[in-house]
């Protein structure tokens, strides 16, 4: 076995970090969370520049063909930097919604600007009443001469309001089908609903809109199959960003215990303040040791639903747990708005609902045990 | 990165199946990797004596060990897969206070020529068992307070004092005993290592009973031993290394456990698919399977951060804070899966003769204990696993200085 990085992975790692320390200071993440688009197109075309959007794109598409060890790597730096805006929708979701199903016509029309930067996408599944892709969808797609009509509500849709596509799943004949639905369509209109953090959360209501037969995303009724192979890599890439989340907490916490001083010692001088520390180590480390696993085997394309469900369902309770302790450590100076932490915070918690909370996971290892 | 076992390593694994089908008695029920329950049984440890003679045969005992003293040499990722298979089948006989980064590697890395050519081949032939001689009544946590004194006389050292807590001191041959032999030094400067063979005249011993009733550990008094100055392991006052080299071979206590649990949780898993209650298997009961999910993810992240701490330990790193960390994480997972089996067994958990274990049923007596009273053992053993070889808040205050870097709680003033 080998749990280290290669040294281009390493490269691709400091890049990155350096990157976000010199081009999105926490102040303009905070600013992010207030303004209406949610994040900085300068920011967003320096990062296609740099090849990001395409980075496990083949080239014909003009991606970079690199792996899904890759791009977790660089989930890790963006979750350590807390990068509000669609990078997640538009290359782990919608990127790869279209190479799994879309045809070659499609993908030629949509990655190449996607991997320029010039296309953001995302995937509608969820609904009021229909929280999970394993449910039964009350958005519908009727056949109709030449293409489809699509009615209903999408909630929970990321980013739906700066993307130029949105990939939704509607419930046609006897299973679901995708479509790769323009966002000026007639009908189509987006809310950005008020939540926790700098994420966008939409509603996106489908009101007789109509898309012609060429926008169908693989095959008709199929779409619960493409939908969960991209919600394990999705689950799986998540993971990843939660983890560089942990470790910045970790980071930012233990430099705290070292230079704040109470008692006439520095804090971190106490058992109290340092098991609480080492808990979170250990918490932090076991998370990179199973999101790495996690990530590297979507990446060799592996059977993973199992690894992945136990790497999700563990980060999300350890990540929790480590922002809890990360804000007792700090105290009151951490509680306020202006202090960074709360950001982690937020993001453990999104990350905790995204792709399956912890119970869904444990459903699925109980089942893959014979339960 | 890569997570796949190679393909001899899987080979090997596949062999040391297929030894534990072959040679492990029918229906082996298993026993913990800390051997208390060879420690503490007539039967078991004859057991456990006859695996150790088989496993010898194979070389399997000193496996990494040089040629020269009888070993094989051979490289330290069998040795881990050795342990792996023969914990999680409950297997005997590979005796971790020889073997595991017991008396063996102390006396290769700090023993004189003499030491090894005297201790090791007779340690691989398997025709020894050993024990260690650390705490003390004043020298639990703070290990460096020993006091059982060895003063030099001619050319013997004499003992008088006493250790506790010694695992499996009535059934071995000898041990490494820590003991004080500059009393004017401050703590840790004063600790050297004697090699003792148990049979000397002057050692005392009396079994104690632990709460989960097993009697598998000694008090042991020394009154005038004398002991030979050959048998100085190390330097005279620089012990102190070699008890951080020996806690530094307790990479394998977490690990071990584990392994061992994970037995425990499958044992569990088995008895939810086939227990119906009230018309419906156990495994059906949403709390149930939802609980025992969380506990097999737990144990899967466990053994996930186990191949983590292997790998580290191939390519020579430090491994002190990864072996802390997965201390922490057995000894805890060990009482989760406890409480979870005691609370799926119901009023049945609290039923079975000591040691749970079928080897000590009485069929009559016995007729209504669930899995062999292993539950109610776990339950009652496993508080243990939270204190044995370093407690889980020394770990964490190593984990939290060593490892973060976070400063020591300042030291009481010196009062030597």
């Amino acid at each position: 076995m080998d749990f280290s990085l290669s040294e281009q992975q390493e490269m691709l790692r400091k890049i990155a970090r350096d990157f976000f320390t010199n081009e999105l200071p926490k102040s303009s993440v905070k600013e992010m969370a207030k303004d209406t688009r949610g994040y900085s197109l300068e920011l967003w075309h320096k990062m296609a520049d740099l090849g990001w959007m395409g980075l496990v794109l083949p080239e014909e598409y003009g991606g970079s063909g690199g792996s899904f060890v890759d791009l977790a790597i660089l989930l890790e730096e963006m979750g350590r930097a807390c990068l509000p805006g669609p990078f997640f929708s538009t290359v782990v979701l919608g990127a790869s919604i279209v190479m799994e199903a879309g045809s070659e016509v499609q993908r030629e029309r949509l990655l190449p600007k996607l991997a320029r930067g010039e296309l953001v996408l995302t995937l509608a599944v969820a609904e009021p009443y229909v929280l999970s892709h394993t449910g039964v969808f009350e958005v519908r797609a009727r056949n109709v001469e030449g293409g489809y009509i699509i009615d209903g509500t999408k909630l929970f849709v990321p980013d739906a309001h700066v993307a130029d596509y949105i990939i939704c799943a509607a419930k046609t004949g006897r299973g679901s089908t995708l479509f790769l639905v323009d966002t000026k369509s007639h009908g189509l209109s987006c809310t950005v609903l008020p939540a926790m953090s700098s994420e966008r959360q939409c509603e996106v209501k489908f009101n007789q809109v109509k898309v012609s037969k060429a926008d169908v995303l693989g095959k008709v009724n199929r779409g619960k199959e493409y939908i969960d192979k991209v919600l394990t890599r999705a689950a799986a890439a998540k993971c990843a960003e939660m983890l560089g989340g942990a470790e910045q907490v970790m980071e930012m916490t233990v430099a705290y215990a070292k230079e704040r001083v109470q008692f006439g010692r520095a804090i971190g001088a106490f058992q109290a303040i340092q098991h609480h520390c080492a808990n979170m180590l250990n918490d932090l480390d076991a998370c990179r040791c199973v999101a790495r696993r996690a990530v590297w085997m979507v990446s060799e394309g592996m059977p993973c639903a199992r690894e992945v469900s136990l790497a999700k369902a563990w980060v999300n309770e350890a990540y929790h747990r480590m922002t809890l302790l990360g804000h007792e450590i700090h105290g009151a100076i951490a509680f306020q708005h202006d202090h960074d932490m709360h950001l982690y915070f937020k993001q453990a918690k999104l990350g905790e609902m995204a792709f399956g909370d912890t119970a869904y996971h444990e459903e699925i290892i109980a089942r893959e045990m014979g339960l | 990165m890569d997570f796949r076992f190679t393909e001899e390593e899987e080979a090997f694994r596949k062999e040391v199946r297929e030894f534990l089908d072959r040679e492990l008695p029918p229906d082996w029920p298993g026993i913990d990797p800390d051997m208390y329950h060879e420690d503490a049984f007539d039967e078991i440890h004859e057991v456990s004596r006859e695996m150790q003679r088989k496993l010898a045969a194979r070389g399997w005992l000193g496996l990494t060990w040089p040629k020269k003293y009888g070993g094989q040499e051979q490289p330290l990722w069998k040795q881990m897969i050795l342990e792996e298979e023969m914990t999680y089948r409950g297997a005997p006989g590979l005796d971790a206070y020889q073997f595991i980064g017991g008396m063996g590697d102390l006396i290769l890395e700090f023993g004189t020529e003499e030491q090894r050519q005297k201790y090791i081949p007779r340690m691989v032939r398997g025709e020894v068992k050993g024990a260690t001689g650390m705490s003390e009544p004043n020298a639990g946590s703070d290990l460096a307070n020993i006091q059982l004194r060895a003063d030099l006389q001619g050319d013997y050292f004499v003992l008088n004092g006493q250790k506790t807590w010694q695992s499996a001191a009535h059934r071995a041959d000898f041990a490494p005993v820590y003991v004080r032999t500059d009393p004017t030094a401050y703590k840790h400067r004063g600790i050297s290592i004697l090699l003792v063979d148990y049979n000397t005249p002057g050692i005392t011993m009396r079994r104690l009973t632990m709460m989960s009733g097993l009697d598998a550990f000694n008090e042991v008094f020394y009154d005038n031993v004398k002991v030979p100055k050959e048998n100085l392991l190390g330097e005279l006052n620089g012990g102190w290394r070699v008890v951080m080299a020996a806690l530094g071979h307790e990479r394998s206590y977490g690990i071990m456990l584990i392994y061992n649990i994970k037995r425990d949780l499958d044992l569990l898993v088995q008895y939810c698919k086939e227990t119906v209650v009230n018309g419906q298997p156990l495994a059906k009961n949403k709390m149930i399977r939802n609980r025992l999910a969380d506990l097999a993810i737990q144990l899967e992240v466990a053994r996930n951060m186990g191949y983590k701490l292997n790998y580290l330990a191939l390519k020579g790193g430090d491994v002190t804070n990864t072996a802390n960390e997965i201390k922490v994480l057995g000894g805890v997972l060990t009482q989760r899966v406890a409480v979870l089996g005691m609370q799926i067994l119901g009023l049945y958990g609290s039923l079975g003769s000591v040691g749970g274990n079928w080897r000590q049923m009485d069929a009559k007596k016995d007729k209504w204990a669930k899995l062999g009273g292993r539950m109610k053992h776990l339950y009652l053993s496993t508080v243990c696993n939270t204190i044995a070889a370093g407690t889980t808040e020394v770990a964490r205050n190593a984990i939290a200085t060593m490892g973060l870097g976070l400063p020591r709680e300042p030291k009481p003033p010196q009062k030597k």
